[in-house]
C-alpha cells in the first residue's frame, strides 16, 4: 500500500503521473489531495514561466531567412536587385495587410489570447488516456450552460468548471486519434465569425454557435493540423445538445 | 531524374514544420543556454543542420525530438569552440531581464529567476517534460539516464524551485 511520502515523491516527479496506484491513495487520503491541488497550481505556473515569449520576427530573420535562402540542399540562388526591391515592396504590403487584419480580429484576438492563458494553468488536463470522466460528473460540469454533451462525438478524460472572464464555463478535453483536444463552452462570449490562432505553442479555432456564445477547441503540439482541429470543432459543435 | 514538383513541396512542408516548431525549440534553446541570442545562435545552426539532413527525418511525427537532439548537440559544439569563464547566475539574470519579465506578475518572473539558478542537470529534464512534453522514459532515452535518474532529478528540480520562490512546501517530501 503506498504511503504518502511515496506519493508526493512520484507526484513531485511527475505531476501528470495517472498510475492506478496514486489515484487510490488519493482517493483515500485528504492530506494528499491537498497537496496534489497545490502542485497543480504550481504546475500551472511553472509551465507559464517556461514559455516564455519569443519575437516571431526576430525569428523570422534569424532563424527562418536562412533556410530560404539556401533554396535546395544550401544552394544559394542569385537575386537580382530588382527583385529584392519588389521582395521590399510587397513585405510593406503584407505588413500592411497583416496589421490592418490584425487590427480587425483584435477582440477575437484577446478572447483567443485568454483561452490560451487559461490552458497553460491547467497542463495536467492535457494527459492522453483512455480514462473516460463519469457521465454524472459531465453532466455536472455542463449543467449551468444548458447543454449535454453525447458521448459518442469521443472519449472526454477531463471536465472541469473553470472561473473564465468572469463565468463559469466548462472545460473539457476530448480524446481523439491525434492526441487530446481541449473544448472550451464559451456561452457568453459571442463571436461575429470563426477564428483560427496559433499562440504560445496552441492552436485552435474559436466557433461561432447561434444563440450560445461560441466554442474554442485547441490543441498543442504539432500533432494535429489545424484543419483537423477545425474538423474535431464540427463534431463536437454537432454533439452538443442545448437544453435551453 | 529529380522531380523538382515534389521537390518543391518537400520543401514547402520541411518549412512549415520548422515554423510550427521553432518558438518551442527557442524556448527550449533559451532555457539550456540562458542567453537568448545564443539560444538563436543555436537553433539557427540547428534549422542549418536539420535542413541539410531532412531525408533523415522519416516521421514528421517524430521531428520535435530529432530538432531538440540536433539542439542539445550543436549546443554542446558550443562548448568545444568556446571556453566558458565561471558563469555569475545573478549576472544572467539580469542579462535576460527583459525574456524573464512576465507583465503583472510578479511571481512568475521569480520563478523564470528561480528556473535560471537551477543546475543545468535538474532544468534539463524539466524543461523536457513541462515544455516540451517527454515522458520519462524519452527523457531518460535523451539524456542518456536511467529512468530513477531521471525522476530522482525531476523530483529535486521541483523542490528546490519551491524553497526558492517561498511555496508552502511543509508536505513536501525529504530527500
Amino acid at each position: 500500500m503506498m504511503v504518502c511520502e511515496q506519493f508526493r515523491r512520484a507526484m513531485l516527479a511527475e505531476p501528470s503521473n495517472d498510475d492506478a496506484e496514486l489515484r487510490l491513495h488519493l482517493a483515500t487520503c485528504h492530506e494528499c489531495t491537498q497537496y496534489a491541488l497545490q502542485l497543480r497550481r504550481f504546475e500551472g505556473r511553472l509551465e507559464r514561466a517556461l514559455r516564455v515569449a519569443v519575437d516571431p520576427r526576430l525569428m523570422e530573420q534569424r532563424v527562418v531567412t536562412p533556410l530560404r535562402a539556401r533554396g535546395p540542399r544550401g544552394a544559394r540562388p542569385w537575386d537580382p536587385p530588382h527583385r529584392r526591391w519588389l521582395a521590399a515592396a510587397a513585405s510593406v504590403l503584407l505588413g500592411t495587410a497583416v496589421a490592418f487584419s490584425l487590427w480587425l480580429a483584435a477582440p477575437g484576438r484577446s478572447l483567443a489570447a485568454d483561452v490560451v492563458k487559461h490552458m497553460a494553468e491547467e497542463p495536467n488536463a492535457w494527459a492522453r488516456t483512455d480514462i473516460p470522466v463519469p457521465e454524472p460528473r459531465l453532466d455536472e460540469v455542463l449543467i449551468d450552460s444548458h447543454v449535454r454533451f453525447r458521448l459518442s462525438a469521443g472519449l472526454v478524460s477531463y471536465a472541469s468548471s473553470c472561473s473564465f472572464r468572469g463565468h463559469k464555463v466548462p472545460h473539457l478535453v476530448v480524446q481523439t486519434g491525434s492526441g487530446p483536444v481541449t473544448v472550451m463552452v464559451l456561452t457568453h462570449e459571442a463571436l461575429r465569425s470563426a477564428m483560427r490562432f496559433n499562440e504560445q505553442g496552441y492552436r485552435g479555432v474559436i466557433v461561432p454557435v447561434h444563440g450560445h456564445g461560441s466554442l474554442a477547441v485547441l490543441e498543442r503540439g504539432p500533432d494535429m493540423d489545424i484543419k483537423a482541429v477545425e474538423g474535431v470543432a464540427a463534431r463536437v459543435q454537432s454533439a452538443l445538445d442545448w437544453t435551453t | 531524374m529529380k522531380d523538382p514538383v515534389g521537390g518543391n513541396q518537400r520543401r514547402a512542408r520541411f518549412q512549415a514544420l520548422c515554423q510550427s516548431l521553432r518558438p518551442d525549440l527557442l524556448r527550449f534553446a533559451f532555457w539550456l543556454a540562458r542567453d537568448r541570442t545564443l539560444a538563436e545562435d543555436v537553433v539557427q545552426e540547428t534549422m542549418i543542420r536539420a535542413w541539410k539532413a531532412q531525408d533523415s527525418l522519416l516521421d514528421e511525427g517524430a521531428a520535435k525530438p530529432w530538432f531538440l537532439t540536433i539542439i542539445r548537440r550543436e549546443y554542446a559544439r558550443t562548448f568545444e569552440r568556446k571556453r566558458f569563464v565561471t558563469v555569475d547566475v545573478d549576472e544572467l539574470i539580469a542579462k535576460e531581464e527583459p525574456m524573464l519579465a512576465a507583465a503583472d506578475d510578479q511571481a512568475l518572473t521569480e520563478l523564470r529567476a528561480a528556473i535560471f539558478k537551477l543546475p543545468g542537470e535538474y532544468r534539463e529534464p524539466l524543461v523536457m517534460q513541462v515544455l516540451m512534453g517527454y515522458s520519462t522514459a524519452e527523457i531518460a532515452a535523451e539524456l542518456g539516464l536511467s529512468n530513477a535518474a531521471v525522476l530522482t532529478r525531476l523530483f529535486r528540480a521541483r523542490k528546490q524551485l519551491r524553497v526558492m520562490c517561498g511555496e508552502d512546501t511543509s508536505l513536501d517530501p525529504e530527500e
